[in-house]
């Protein structure tokens, strides 16, 4: 087998886009996870599961709809759904729960995921669900002779606008500065008169909403079925772990380093592509075990 | 003291009446229904389930076999071997139970396959394609009614070496099925045709939620044709982004799942056309009297259209009673005995269960997915029969792997 005949410099640049595109939605998803492990300082499993209800709802939403304007519906509904029912779940639940210890917040978390779980099985059922992307964005182009994804272009316009609203959001908005100073200082924030219980149900609900976000993007081009929640949690902890805890620029570059080091590994050593992106995870915690941006923690 | 001796002689009367009113009533025989039914893989193992629990439902109301009927108990395995195990042993000490059927999980069938050996109980494994469960660990109490790795490989092998392509891509899901099928198919097809190639192969973890990028580098690789050995539900986004990069307009492959219902419907009108696949079933092929009225008891009673699993759960509910109708009593050993070599009659035609290896010897249907004015989601076209004999594991090489 001669392996080096078909990496060209094409080739690499082709993996190194789609890469990037999985970059979108792992950073779409850590940044939520991030933001909450930051500010609120729960380890949130269950964030998977609200990435899974997003995909399912936009699936229910643009089905119902219909056509084209179904899915940008969808894409559009499916983040606000999710994002209003972790608000139901912070202030109904989570917030009585913040004096706890540590362990009970983890352990609720993962509670919350097994019953998110067995929700979906409830309304959705056992069947896989799958949803065409609107025609616009179907097929691909040709890109140095490789085919390129029209869909995948859509998710690297996507990244970038996610990423600057956030950051804008994070920095330029009051509340923006209120749930940062909170990550830093809980009580000093509670001592200059702020209602920190409702940051916290503002930065839980917008974490959650970029779940939704993500399982809204990905609904197209995957599988909407149970078990998508396992999948995304794992790589969503070891991007935000990587990245430095609760920093989101830190997510971001986890990312990318678990989209690219993925998608060019698949090219170069495709029968090992599997163990790439932890190798490079592995190799980040041996030399910056806190991570590689400055933690909030 | 005497109006003492009285109540004990009365409870002693109503004890032994209690006692003696058992045995004549009919035995019900139990069956332990064993697999994950929830998660992903239970799109598959509910079809198993409800198609035999339907047929049983009929020999029961027909007032079962010489007035035994029969008694069903299910357990979710979720996917795990060890909460499988400890099922199974439940199942059988417990709630005694004469057979267990099941099993979506190679692994745990295997387990099992050792287990029911040493407890001396049938099992039937309904949807685990594991080669090594009619080969080299089968035994006198396992039985698979779906077809095996092995004849997968066969069959993919008869099919494509037939077609001009030399030099080949393998990808797949990196786990005992994929690498099964992937081998099986490769071993047949360079026996078949030795000149084939290999250029590369790629493995994904199960549940790889981007086949993109695994496209884009089998693409600049330009093999003539690629082998895909996934299964489940990674079938569905890899056959989404195959559509998404005009993968299957570029590089023929073949997916032995593709042509499948359970993995078609999904995708609905954007599915990829052109895709070979294998399937031991579908609701519309063959188009036979007996296949229609399954197709339409089925739709009845659960109101949705059969997929492969139906087929296995009828063939194994046929198995069992007529083998209770051949053995005349209830006893595991004579069960056995009857049950070897019996041939049922099933939507497919006859299915014969084969004395020396135990495996359910089915036809497999090789066809290209196809768009259809009929349905909503792609169908299987140009559909070719490959007989039980042609796919069917070689006999030789089992006694030689069991002799081990």
């Amino acid at each position: 087998m001669d392996l080096a005949s078909h990496i060209t410099l094409a080739a690499l640049g082709q993996q190194l886009l789609v890469g990037l595109s999985r970059t979108t939605i792992l950073f779409i998803v850590s940044s939520g996870l991030s933001l909450i492990l930051g500010v609120l300082r729960i380890p949130n499993v269950s964030h998977g599961s609200l990435y899974m209800i997003g995909a399912f709802v936009t699936y229910s939403v643009a089905t119902l709809i219909g056509g084209q304007t179904g899915f940008w519906v969808a894409l559009a509904a499916a983040p606000v759904v999710v994002g209003l029912f972790s608000l139901a779940v912070e202030r109904g639940i989570f917030c009585h729960l913040y004096e706890r210890e540590h362990l009970m917040l983890l352990l609720f978390t993962f509670s919350l995921m097994l019953v998110l779980g067995d929700l979906v099985k409830l309304i959705w059922g056992s069947d896989y669900r799958s949803l065409s992307a609107p025609p616009m964005l179907q097929g691909s182009f040709s890109l140095a002779g490789m085919p390129f994804p029209r869909y995948n272009l859509f998710l690297l316009m996507i990244g970038p606008l996610v990423a600057l609203g956030l950051w804008a959001l994070t920095n330029k908005t009051k509340i923006g500065k209120i749930a940062r100073a909170a990550a830093v200082d809980r009580e000093m924030v509670a001592a200059m008169g702020i209602n920190v219980s409702w940051v916290f149900a503002f930065v839980f609900c917008l974490g959650c909403l970029m779940a939704g976000l993500g399982g809204a993007l990905v609904a197209p081009t995957q599988n909407i079925t149970q078990g998508m929640d396992h999948t995304i949690i794992m790589e969503a902890f070891l991007i935000v772990i990587i990245g430095g805890l609760g920093n989101m620029w830190g997510a971001l570059l986890g990312a990318a380093i678990f989209g690219i080091t993925d998608s060019i590994g698949i090219l170069v050593w495709p029968q090992f592509a599997i163990v790439f992106p932890y190798v490079a995870v592995t190799i980040v915690l041996i030399f910056r075990p806190k991570g590689l941006l400055k933690s909030t923690w | 003291m005497k109006r003492k001796l009285w109540l004990l002689l009365a409870l002693t009367a109503a004890v032994g009446l209690a006692l003696g009113a058992g045995p004549a009533l009919a035995k019900t025989i139990k069956i332990g229904l064993i697999d994950c039914y929830s998660g992903p893989p239970s799109t598959y193992t509910n079809d198993v389930r409800d198609a035999f629990k339907l047929q049983m439902d009929k020999v029961n109301a027909k007032g079962g076999i010489w007035g035994n009927k029969f008694e069903i108990v299910t357990r979710d395995t979720k996917f795990k071997v060890d909460l499988g195990l400890s099922q199974a042993k439940e199942l059988i000490m417990r709630e005694q139970v004469s057979m267990l059927v099941g099993t979506i999980n190679s692994a745990l069938a295997l387990a099992l396959a050792d287990l029911c050996q040493r407890e001396k109980i049938p099992f039937f494994a309904t949807f685990s394609k594991s080669a090594k469960i009619s080969g080299e660990k089968g035994n006198r109490y396992v039985f698979q009614i779906t077809e095996n790795t092995s004849m997968i490989g066969k069959a993919a092998a008869a099919g494509l070496a037939k077609k001009p392509y030399v030099k080949y891509w393998i990808a797949g899901d990196d786990y005992e099925y994929g690498h099964a099928v992937a081998e099986g198919v490769w071993n047949n097809l360079k026996k078949l045709k030795p000149e084939v190639r290999l250029l590369g192969q790629s493995w994904w973890k199960v549940g790889e939620p981007d086949f993109t990028p695994y496209i884009t580098a089998i693409l600049s690789a330009k093999p003539d044709a690629v082998i895909v050995a996934t299964g489940g539900r990674d079938c569905v986004p890899f056959l989404k982004a195959a559509q998404a990069t005009g993968f299957n307009k570029k590089v023929p492959f073949y997916m032995h799942t593709a042509t499948e219902l359970a993995t078609l419907r999904p995708v609905g009108k954007h599915a990829p056309e052109g895709v070979l696949g294998t399937s031991n079933y579908f609701f519309y092929h063959p188009d036979s009297a007996a296949n229609i009225a399954f197709v339409k008891e089925f739709k009845d009673a659960f109101g949705r259209l059969p997929t492969v699993g139906a087929l296995y759960g009828y063939i194994t509910a046929e198995l069992v009673t007529q083998a209770y109708q051949k053995a005349k009593v209830i006893d595991t050993e004579k069960f056995i005995d009857a049950i070897e070599g019996l041939t049922v009659q099933t939507p497919v035609g006859p299915v014969q269960l084969r004395a020396e290896d135990h495996q359910a010897l089915l036809p497999m249907y090789m066809g290209v997915t196809k768009k259809s004015p009929k349905y909503d989601f792609l169908v299987a076209d140009g559909i070719v029969t490959i007989s039980p004999q042609e796919a069917a594991p070689d006999l030789e090489e089992i006694k030689k792997a069991r002799g081990k």
